[in-house]
């Protein structure tokens, strides 16, 4: 009985739906109100994120004709349900809800599925601007998944464990520092996957209106947002655990207690970083970005996994 | 690979007045691009042919929603001609002060609108704060932020007095201080060059044979400037730069239109220096006499041309305006061949659209 409310609590409540959504909405939130900042603007409000959900859930629903209706609902529950399985593996604060060796892989697996179902969904709803987008989701998917997978991996190699608790705990000192490339490329990855500007070209909406979600609305649409949004989240939370020691300080001992705090900071202090690429750079068309991603990026991953295992794995 | 035909707009994201282009696409390259206008055509010219000179001023002030002011002064410029007025040089002074103004806006607009196009939204947000200068600079003259009623046949129905003109004067300093940066952002960022460079190449042969003006013209290397080809006053006393640039892109079109926003503020400084005294306007007869004139001013966006006739009325008999967009877009089927489905909006701005001109 025990086992069981627990799993639901994991589930439901930490770190499952009630806390991933409230992380996303805070994080959405923090995100733009930080852009909005740097560009010389106030930005919205703390409820914004959550007026915009709301709204849209109460928004008509509907979809072109010759949209494969049923798949166009499941996609965006899938989307969510893998990201929501995968941060049930990440550890937040010192604390994970489940863990055994080798669950980075199924992590990272868990978080390419919402790219695929994005794709997907620009098929099934039929519009020239969502085919497109699917397209340009896929292409991008292509570009930046190699070198991100390749980046993540260089912790575990380091760190001889591929089970992210393991990781997170075992850095004595940061992957930041042991493997800045290593970081560096996994930011400029996660950018990508959470299609993010300056990678934003699949919803680019000067060029494909917006991309694959251009004829989705009301409840499908949010749950779109409220997926990618948590993705962002637990995207962020696996490189504070991979590269910057998850919930330990620098130098000092952490009491228990303060764990939450130290790995919140450094999860905001991602979060940033992020608001800051897209602050500085114009969108990339997406023969630049498969050029990156191949002749820059995925080189300089191959150099920081023959570095990695060279120190010593 | 199998060809798709993309609609952009009427309604679109990418653009902020109706206009279509069906692109055919292979994969991301575009084969092919028809053009079709029209959408916002309102009858201007013939309109005009309805209505008295005076109460076509008004009318005429909304040709275009961001350079309204120069196609008044065109229009006051040919009636003048035809009644045979003469502008008191306060009048001119001012009115020149008000296009340049509306240049600096208008490119400043522009900029902002390009960076948005292509995923750079920070210029935007940049480039549309410092606008807001200019625009509280022409509210407080004369009353609107982009419509501004100034002109009246005969001269203009605003005064700049010393303190304003020196208040005015401060906030140039600060505008230029702007206008320095969004130059180093576009002469150094990588991304912007990346996305903008060999990106919707004119020749200058191109840019004859369509006949090509204003600044996408300057930007292919061809030397065009009405400002400095057919000086009227008080264009013939004051010094500036006619910016040209050989590299026929739109990163050239935006190092241009950067560099002429700065040249434009020289020009206003030096305008509010040389203000003569005396009155700003005369008053004109309500018929103006027959015959034909072709009024000709450097708008923001190139050449605007008004051919108008007269018949001993008060009404024109015959009124026909050439915007410089037209010429714009004739030429973007050619940029747009070959381009990917991204380089679209960064073409399609690239030009300076204003479609409410275009269509009249």
């Amino acid at each position: 009985m025990n086992d069981l409310l627990g799993s639901l609590f994991a589930l439901l409540v930490f770190p499952g739906l009630a806390f991933l959504s409230t992380c996303a909405l805070a994080f959405d939130w923090l995100d733009r109100r930080v852009i909005a900042r740097m560009q010389g603007r106030v930005g919205p409000p703390w409820f914004q994120p959550l007026a915009d959900l709301i709204k849209l859930l109460a928004k008509e629903d509907i979809l072109p004709t010759g949209a494969n209706e049923t798949v166009a609902a499941v996609l965006p529950m899938v989307s969510l349900a893998s990201v929501l399985t995968a941060a049930l593996y990440v550890p937040v604060g010192g604390r994970v809800a489940a863990s055994f060796e080798g669950d980075l892989i199924v992590v990272l697996f868990l978080l390419s599925i919402p790219a695929l179902a994005y794709f997907l969904a620009g098929w099934v709803t039929v519009g020239v601007y969502s085919v497109l987008g699917g397209n340009r989701s896929l292409l991008q998917y292509f570009s930046y998944e190699v070198p991100f997978l390749m980046a993540l991996s260089t912790p575990a190699i380091l760190n001889s464990s591929w089970s992210i608790a393991e990781i997170s705990a075992r850095q004595l000192t940061w992957g930041l520092f042991t493997l800045p490339l290593g970081f560096i490329l996994a930011l400029v990855g996660l950018i990508g996957k959470l299609k993010r500007d300056p990678l934003d070209i699949p919803k680019a909406k000067s060029e494909v209106v917006a991309g694959a979600l251009t004829e989705f609305s009301g409840r499908k649409l949010a749950l779109w947002h409220l997926a990618m949004s948590m993705q962002t989240v637990v995207g962020i939370f696996l490189l504070v655990n991979l590269f910057l020691g998850g919930s330990k300080a620098i130098f000092l001992a952490v009491p228990p207690p303060l764990a939450p705090v130290i790995f919140g900071l450094k999860a905001l202090t991602i979060l940033v970083l992020l608001s800051t690429f897209s602050v500085l750079y114009a969108r990339l068309r997406i023969d630049q970005l498969a050029r990156l991603g191949w002749r820059v990026l995925a080189p300089l991953a191959l150099v920081q996994i023959l570095v990695t295992v060279w120190m010593g794995g | 690979m199998t060809r798709v035909t993309i609609p952009i707009g009427p309604q679109h994201p990418l653009l902020k007045e109706p206009l279509s282009f069906l692109l055919t696409v292979e994969g991301e390259e575009v084969m092919e691009s028809v053009l079709r206008l029209g959408y916002v055509h309102r009858g201007i010219e013939r309109l005009c042919q309805e209505r008295t000179y005076v109460q076509n001023i008004p009318l005429i002030e909304r040709v275009c929603g961001i350079c309204s002011h120069v196609h008044t002064t065109t229009y006051c410029q040919g009636v003048e001609a035809l009644s045979g007025l003469e502008v008191p040089p306060r009048g001119l002074y001012l009115r020149a002060l008000m296009c340049e103004m509306e240049r600096i806006h208008s490119h400043l607009l522009w900029l902002g609108v390009l960076s948005k196009n292509m995923g750079f939204d920070t210029i935007f947000m940049y480039a549309w704060r410092d606008r807001e200068i200019v625009l509280d600079i022409m509210e407080e003259l004369s009353g609107g932020r982009v419509s501004h009623a100034v002109n009246v046949v005969g001269g203009v129905r605003i005064d700049l007095d010393e303190e304003h003109a020196r208040s005015i004067l401060t906030r140039f300093d600060v505008l230029e201080q702007q206008v320095e940066r969004a130059l180093e952002l576009i002469e150094y960022e990588p991304t912007l060059m990346a996305r903008t460079q060999g990106v919707g190449i004119l020749s200058p042969e191109q840019v004859r044979r369509y006949c090509v003006v204003g600044p996408v013209a300057r930007a292919s290397g061809v030397d065009i400037d009405l400002r400095r080809d057919l000086p009227r006053p008080p264009y013939d006393r004051l010094e500036f730069k006619v910016i040209t640039h050989p590299a026929g892109d739109v990163w050239a079109r935006t190092l241009v239109r950067v560099r002429e926003t700065r040249e434009s503020l020289h020009l206003c400084r030096q305008i509010i220096a040389q203000l003569p005294d005396g009155p700003t306007s005369v008053t004109a007869k309500r018929r103006v006499p027959e015959g034909e004139v072709v009024s000709r001013s450097e708008a923001p966006r190139g050449e605007v041309i008004y051919y108008i006739r007269s018949d001993d009325s008060d009404k024109p008999a015959r009124l026909k305006i050439r915007t410089p967009t037209m010429t714009a877009l004739i030429t973007l089927p050619d940029q747009l061949r070959g381009a990917t489905m991204a380089d679209v909006p960064v073409v399609l701005s690239g030009v300076d659209l204003c479609i409410a001109c275009a269509d009249r």
